[in-house]
């Protein structure tokens, strides 16, 4: 499966659109990453615990649209996007969209 | 009465001081270690055009890359911010802190690419993200700048 976020690829042709696929997930930081966030906020740094809090909801959330796109039984997906936003205090949403397609190299 | 003025106050400073010198220490070094590590990526072209400039089809498919960085602000920005809200004004302390992350998310994207074999990078996007989801009723939120970068890698003629 090939995914861009652009509207193109290149050396392949899009033959067919499938129409918009999607996914999202809906994740709360624990009370340990808290503390350590808390820490950090005294000294400053990356605060790792969030980073990978982040990358795990936007793997799930784009494997959630992968999903979406192989039962339309489409080869590409084109255009993804991300967005988030807040549900509770404590918790968001990260949805991944995009637009299924069927692609073939150019000859 | 007079020892707990004394206990505030030293609890404060020392909090202030940790923020100027970890802090500043910290920052300073990720500064550095940016300009090190966006001087070892300069191979890597980036653009914001959709369009691949450059592109050669056929070797390595297109490939989106995604990175995600989330950077904290130390003791010291977070009071520095707190006076400014009162007077208004740029809040430099924190200017410094988003650009490192974006900074930071890019390098991490180029970095994935040339590790892939890619050597370009176009579409990039940068966004914000909301972790915690608008916190705005408890006291003690964590002052962060959360950045999500997203951008499509492929092979130019270049190589």
């Amino acid at each position: 499966m090939i995914v861009v976020n652009t509207e193109t690829i290149p050396g392949y042709r899009i033959l067919e659109v499938k129409g918009i696929v999607q996914g999202n997930t809906v994740r709360a930081k624990h009370a340990g990453r808290d503390i350590a966030a808390g820490l950090k906020n005294l000294v400053g740094g990356e605060l790792t615990g969030y980073t990978e809090l982040l990358t795990e909801s936007r793997r799930q959330a784009m494997e959630r649209m992968l999903a979406q796109a192989q039962q339309l039984s489409a080869n590409a997906v084109v255009n993804v996007r991300f967005t988030t936003s807040s549900v509770t205090p404590g918790a968001s949403e990260m949805y991944a969209y995009g637009t299924a397609v069927i692609v073939a190299p150019e000859m | 009465m007079d020892i707990e003025i004394i206990v505030f106050l030293g609890g404060f400073l020392l909090l202030m001081s940790l923020g100027y010198f970890v802090g500043g220490v910290r920052e300073r070094s990720h500064l550095r270690e940016l300009e090190e590590r966006e001087h070892a990526m300069s191979g890597i072209l980036l653009s914001q055009r959709k369009n691949f400039p450059d592109a050669i089809p056929g070797r390595l498919p297109a490939k989106m890359l995604v990175a995600e960085v989330v950077i904290s602000s130390d003791y010291l920005k977070t009071f520095l911010g707190g006076l400014r809200n009162i007077f208004g004004g740029e809040l430099r302390s924190f200017r410094s802190l988003i650009d490192r992350a974006r900074r930071e998310a890019i390098l991490r994207i180029q970095e994935q690419a040339q590790k892939e074999g890619y050597d370009a990078v176009c579409n990039i996007r940068l966004d914000t993200v909301d972790i915690g989801g608008a916190d705005s009723r408890r006291k003690s939120q964590v002052i962060m700048s959360a950045m999500i970068v997203s951008g499509t890698a492929y092979q130019t003629q270049s190589r």
